[in-house]
């Protein structure tokens, strides 16, 4: 069922999604702009708009669209996180590395992801802003061990002097890649039972309707 | 009319009925007389039935291990139920079952046509409410006809079309299911379908994604009236609480939801008409595609609001508070049946990662946050809230504290203005006019007394002496005043005596 992975040996393309998750002017914006326009606070803007992004992408021969969704960072839309993460293949999870409070926020998600969605999902933790390392209030260990700790990836970025960026997302659809290969290998001995418990599943819940229509046609 | 006058040269025994009876036929009923007609009707109607009976047998034999297991639940369940639940249901399948009943021998908008063909006479005349559903068809059949111009240069055109069209037959013997299943059906057929263009016709991508979006067009135009808002789903219920929950939050201002989007900018406002206008249509859709393209558009407008407001590319965060404030002034109707309708019978690969997804996503969010909305997420505390939700408040009425308030309710104020001057300077206008008339008419009344009085004194200094006895009554005092203005000249005398009106009694 996992949006990943179309189709597998045949189908050759990976369609993924991908969600930024992240406080408010963290850079999530600036970021995936960056990396899929290769622009920075452009003022000749031909965008229309930097919420939803495609990127395809040839990996090792293998075809990959990425689609990359933003969300809405403010605290107030905080609850709507399960629907736009739900059926995701990854997640990028920015901070601003001067910004202690926006890397409890990841701390939050990393914990609500883990909880919703279990090992079904990349997560990459990112510190953007490095251009502004002077100022810097979250510390590279903490960072690192915490992503760690977690079963996260950890990177460093720069949407402003585009740095880390190519890489964070390079390594990222290479993890969901594997991941979805993995699940096409476990679907092969599954597929079958899956379906018909999901037939099943149907057919009891619809019972106490179906059976009076069944009689009524034999009668009509 | 022809056939009655070709009718009069006929022999006697061709108007009776074509059976044999004795009794007379009508070409109404095919030759046949009222009887003999009714039993044949009879005949047909079983025959179709049981054809009919027989299709959905062959269809359902795959899942026939599946209602097996059904049947075991059977027993089982009424007793897990809450007795009153039981009944409720039980009385919501009576009246579906009514309903199947007729939908049964009616051509109902699942039919194909080249079915529909061979049965239209039989069938016209079988029941009373096929004139609704023939309308409906209409629609149906011009979704067909296009599914078949699509298909037809295709390859595997014919297999597919044959299994769509026996598929969406199906659906109508699974009426009674619940909407889940329903969904699931109809997401399973979606997979196998295009898992088996994929591998058995080897299909790109792109072209399998195509044929895809046509079949999803073909289905959900036949199945839509039995699918969008079911009844035996609460959807309906879930609409009117949505909808006077934004028309209770009428007082939520751009401000209060941070949207970065300026109104006052022609362009903008324009836009946001327009995204409006977007989302309301969307109802207006019967395939999940093309509501997913109303939103899109209506996303694409709020892009631009806000691109034209900002000077910059929208972020996520600059969108979604703008498509909640669009949707609280939308109030579109029927939003959740929509929303639901969508995540149903929509094609998964589209909702899942594709840009209309995305949007999808966000409407979504936009009405799970209207729903949950407080105080708190609007900046308001939550006596402000309760007292704005009561209504005994309105927040754009009083003390217009701050700066944008302040600059739009000003400009407000001085269109007021602006309005009552003019109201007041037609005011005056009309109070002018209405001198004038009375002065126009206390003018004309002294005219005409002074007219009368002139008449008067002419009148007594000049008696009716030369008055002709012949005048009439009726002439009479036209001939008085005539000589009385003759009366001026000298020579009156002189002249012939004025000629007399002649009256001819007729």
């Amino acid at each position: 069922m996992a949006a990943g992975g179309t189709g597998g040996n045949s189908g050759k393309t990976y369609s993924f999604k991908v969600v930024l998750l992240g406080e408010g002017c963290v850079g999530k914006t600036s970021l995936v702009l960056r990396y899929c326009e290769n622009k920075f606070n452009d003022k000749h803007i031909t965008t229309l708009q930097a919420s939803f992004l495609t990127k395809k992408l040839n990996i090792t021969g293998k075809r990959v669209n990425l689609a990359i969704w933003d969300t809405a960072g403010q605290e107030r839309f905080h609850a709507l996180g399960p629907i736009y993460y739900r059926d995701s293949n990854g997640a990028i999870l920015v901070y601003d590395v001067t910004d202690e409070d926006s890397f409890q926020k990841v701390k939050n998600w990393v914990k609500e992801l883990r909880k919703m969605l279990g090992n079904e999902i990349c997560l990459c933790i990112v510190g953007n802003k490095i251009d502004l390392d002077k100022d810097r209030h979250v510390s590279v260990e903490e960072a690192e061990s915490y992503a760690e700790s977690v079963g996260a990836k950890h990177y460093h970025t720069s949407a402003k002097l585009n740095k880390g960026i190519e890489e964070l997302f390079l390594d990222l659809c290479k993890r969901m890649m594997e991941m979805a290969q993995a699940e096409e290998r476990l679907k092969g001995n599954g597929a079958s039972q899956s379906a018909s418990s999901r037939r099943g599943v149907q057919i009891v819940d619809d019972e106490p309707q179906a059976t009076p229509a069944g009689g009524c046609c034999s009668s009509g | 009319m022809m056939s009655q006058r070709r009718g009069i040269h006929l022999d006697q025994s061709e108007l009776l009925c074509s059976k044999g009876c004795g009794f007379y036929g009508n070409t109404a009923w095919q030759g046949l007389c009222s009887k003999c007609w009714r039993e044949e009707n009879q005949r047909e109607k079983q025959k179709q039935i049981q054809e009919d009976w027989a299709l959905a047998e062959r269809l359902q034999r795959e899942e026939e291990e599946a209602y097996a297991s059904r049947h075991q639940r059977a027993q089982s369940q009424p007793t897990i139920t809450p007795f009153s639940k039981f009944e409720e249901r039980k009385t919501k399948e009576k009246s579906s079952k009514v309903n199947t009943v007729t939908k049964f021998f009616t051509p109902s908008t699942k039919t194909p046509p080249k079915k529909d063909a061979t049965n239209v006479e039989v069938q016209s005349s079988s029941s009373p409410s096929s004139s609704t559903s023939r309308h409906s068809s209409l629609d149906s059949d011009h979704a067909t006809r296009e599914f078949i111009d699509f298909l037809r240069p295709l390859k595997p055109g014919k297999e597919i079309f044959k299994q769509c069209r026996a598929f969406t037959e199906g659906m109508v013997y699974k009426r009674d299911m619940s909407a889940d299943e329903l969904s699931e059906c109809v997401q399973d057929f979606y997979q196998n379908l295009s898992e088996r263009l994929h591998s058995q016709f080897k299909g790109s991508t792109d072209h399998v994604e195509s044929i895809m979006d046509e079949v999803e067009k073909y289905m959900m135009t036949h199945l839509y009236k039995e699918v969008f808002c079911p009844e035996t789903t609460d959807d309906e219920k879930k609409d009117l609480t949505i909808q006077k929950r934004i028309r209770a939050l009428h007082w939520v201002t751009i401000e209060m939801l941070c949207v970065p989007v300026d109104e006052e900018i022609p362009e903008v406002s324009d836009s946001v008409v327009k995204a409006i206008t977007d989302v309301i249509e969307m109802d207006s859709k019967r395939v999940p595609k093309e509501k997913l393209a109303c939103i899109t558009r209506c996303s694409k407008h709020i892009f631009n609001a806000i691109k034209v407001s900002k000077k910059e590319a929208a972020s996520a965060d600059d969108f979604l508070p703008t498509l909640i404030y669009i949707v609280l002034k939308a109030n579109p109707p029927r939003l959740q049946s929509n929303i639901q309708y969508i995540t149903r019978f929509c094609n998964p690969s589209r909702l899942m990662t594709g840009e209309d997804g995305y949007y999808f996503t966000n409407l979504c969010c936009a009405v799970a946050f209207i729903e949950k909305l407080d105080g708190q997420s609007l900046n308001l505390s939550s006596e402000e809230f309760e007292l704005y939700m009561s209504g005994q408040v309105s927040p754009q009425w009083p003390q217009a504290t701050g700066a944008f308030s302040c600059s739009s309710s000003s400009t407000a104020l001085s269109q007021v203005h602006k309005r009552l001057d003019l109201l007041t300077g037609l005011g005056e206008r009309q109070e002018r006019v209405m001198e004038k008339a009375r002065k126009l008419e206390s003018d004309l009344i002294d005219w005409t007394d002074e007219v009368e009085q002139k008449v008067q004194s002419v009148l007594e200094s000049f008696p009716a002496e030369n008055q002709s006895p012949t005048a009439g009554t009726a002439s009479g005092t036209a001939s008085a005043a005539a000589s009385a203005i003759d009366s001026d000249n000298v020579e009156n005398e002189l002249l012939p005596p004025p000629l007399q009106p002649q009256v001819f009694a007729g």
